[in-house]
């Protein structure tokens, strides 16, 4: 019968100087610690020891087959999308500079909409995210631009958008 | 555009001025299996087993948080009732076990674990005996153990020899913390009609019916309700009001609905509830008393004050229904007193009695919560105020609880400042009587007839 813990007392208590326990066993820190300084190894019948992957239990397979059977709400967009919206003093060259930092990264543009009120603008735009994009490389190139005297820029997935305002 | 700008901006106002955030992402782990007859065995498994589990639970929140750009503020861990675990070892003191869930939870970097639970609403076994005896020392030993008990349900009725040693325990764990001005009794809980999936502390634990390991969201979001009832104005009639409360703690949930989702994606495990409750922050503006008061009281505790809240938690439970079909947990509004700045004002101005936090709690999500009396209410006076609000619960088949800070050296009227997310509070007056007899008899208030319902 495999053992789900070995521990510090199992190891004083083993009686020799190589224990071998099951690929599922998780063997104490206390236990390990034990162990390296009498001297005795621990591994598994394939090879040396090393913390096997948790196992969250019967439930948590039948949660992975049924996540992605939950309806998504949909924005009407195909794939991923993204929403990047930016705020402050209004001045030349604020799109260009966000615009330049997608078209460096290879972001498509699906949509801009901008307003200025009383010298300040806010902006949004929408982006179309694929696979070969880094989200928070893009996230934090997008939030060195401006500054706090000068705007301010951020990127949010769009899913909590479609959450929020879409059944 | 797939959304407005109406739409992107409102959502974007919510986070970063309205403090729309998820307030907790709990890891519920079950230890049953780490029980032993060695209680040293036992606490070197429970280590390793909250260890194994939880160790990358912050980075998965905190990439999550990135992501979707919604703050996750804490991540905790629940677990199953220690003395449930700690019944093979027929050890007395327990202390050990609170001290080995603390390392764990000091090592993974979550603030809070709770679980250091007993169930009593019947009567008590060795074990859970132990566990009570062991609360002061744990408490006052450990940073980050949270301790819950169970001591009355509509079923089971009222255990009152377990409330009077509640009441001794909240004494006990006072005074131990007497330095910190009874803070311990901050991490110090018990129940009626518990909730088994709450990802809220101090009552955070995962009961016998949930599963090896479950992800818990709680959603928050005070801030959010109380800028779109001022948006609203005072003329819309109490429909409109019920209806923005709804539409806006739809949106606040589908929130905790996207995150929970995915951190149980992220995690390879089971998603268990959002709790939707109105969780206040000392912060300016995050507080529930400030909603009671733009529904319409003067201040919170004036006439008209449980009114509005029954109909804030109600509209909170509707709208969070519609956007989760997860929604458990305790779910509705949270008065907590020292965590609320509108509530602390409300004591300040002497609007709020403890009187009156008594009727507020037959219609909010819990109870008395972070209400501090003086450190020298006699025990009996504690029994009486647990009781009532355990008979509350019992027989409206709710959940209440309890959550009393008895601060040492510290009369009524005076201010106690906890720090953080704990807050500032008034020292209130309990009255001048007891029900000295009442404690004295012990035993059981049987279970009411809504209990008979097979």
């Amino acid at each position: 019968m495999s053992r789900q813990y070995l521990t510090a007392e199992d190891v004083e208590n083993a009686g020799s100087m190589e224990i071998v326990v099951d690929e599922k066993t998780i063997v104490t820190p206390q236990a390990l610690e034990v162990a390296e300084a009498a001297g005795i190894s621990i591994r598994t019948a394939a090879g040396s020891y090393s913390e096997p992957t948790p196992d969250r239990g019967p439930d948590a397979s039948f949660a992975m087959r049924g996540l992605p059977q939950l309806p998504e709400p949909s924005a009407g967009t195909p794939g991923e999308g993204g929403i990047v919206t930016a705020f402050g003093k209004n001045r030349q060259g604020v799109l260009a500079e966000i615009t330049g930092v997608l078209a460096e990264l290879g972001v498509g543009v699906l949509d801009v909409s901008q307003k200025v009120v009383g010298g300040h603008f806010h902006m949004v735009l929408s982006i179309e995210l694929t696979n070969s994009h880094d989200f928070r490389d893009l996230q934090e190139r997008l939030a060195c631009l401006g500054g706090s005297d000068d705007y301010l820029v951020q990127l949010m997935h769009d899913r909590v958008f479609r959450f929020m305002h879409r059944i | 555009m797939p959304f407005s700008d109406r739409e992107i901006l409102e959502t974007v106002r919510m986070v970063e001025l309205e403090t729309l955030d998820i307030r907790t992402t709990t890891l519920g782990i079950n230890l049953l299996d780490c029980a032993d007859p060695s209680l040293e065995n036992t606490c070197e498994k429970v280590y390793t087993k909250i260890l194994h589990h939880a160790k990358n639970l912050v980075e998965v929140a905190d990439s999550i948080g990135a992501d979707y750009g919604v703050p996750i503020v804490n991540k905790r861990i629940a677990v199953t009732p220690i003395s449930l675990i700690a019944a093979a070892s027929n050890s007395p003191d327990l202390v050990p076990i609170a001290r080995a869930m603390d390392a764990a939870a000091s090592e993974v970097g979550v603030d809070y674990i709770g679980g250091f639970t007993s169930y009593v609403h019947k009567g008590f076994s060795k074990a859970d005996w132990a566990l009570f005896d062991s609360i002061p020392e744990a408490l006052s030993q450990t940073e980050r153990v949270c301790a819950s008990l169970s001591l009355a349900s509509t079923r089971a009725g009222i255990n009152m020899d377990a409330v009077v040693r509640f009441s001794e325990v909240v004494q006990a764990t006072a005074e131990l913390t007497r330095e910190t001005g009874g803070l311990g009794c901050a991490k110090l809980v018990c129940f009626c009609n518990v909730v088994e999936d709450n990802p809220f502390v101090a009552g955070a634990h995962i009961g016998i019916g949930e599963p090896e390991t479950v992800l818990n969201v709680g959603v928050s979001g005070p801030g959010v309700v109380r800028a779109a009832l001022a948006k609203l104005g005072a003329e819309p009639d109490l429909v409109a009001v019920a209806e923005t409360i709804k539409r806006t703690a739809f949106k606040i949930t589908r929130v905790g609905e996207l995150v929970g989702r995915e951190a149980a994606k992220r995690l390879g495990t089971t998603f268990g509830i959002v709790d939707v409750s109105l969780a206040p922050t000392p912060a300016i503006g995050d507080s529930v008393a400030d909603i009671l008061e733009l529904i319409g009281v003067d201040v919170t505790g004036a006439p008209g004050t449980t009114a509005a809240l029954a109909l804030l938690t109600d509209a909170v439970k509707k709208g969070g229904a519609m956007a989760s079909s997860r929604v458990g947990g305790l779910s509705g509004a949270f008065i907590p007193v020292s965590e609320d700045e509108g509530m602390i004002e409300a004591v300040r101005k002497g609007a709020l009695s403890l009187a009156k936090l008594e009727a507020m709690t037959t219609v909010c999500s819990v109870g008395l919560d972070m209400v501090a009396v003086p450190g020298d209410t006699p025990i009996s006076v504690i029994t009486g105020i647990v009781a009532d609000q355990m008979a509350i619960g019992m027989v409206n088949n709710k959940t209440t609880a309890v959550r009393i800070i008895p601060v040492p050296g510290k009369g009524p009227g005076e201010t106690v400042e906890w720090g953080g997310l704990l807050g500032t509070a008034i020292v209130q007056d309990p009255g001048q009587f007891a029900a000295e007899i009442f404690h004295r008899r012990g035993g059981r208030i049987p279970a009411p007839l809504q209990s008979y319902r097979n």
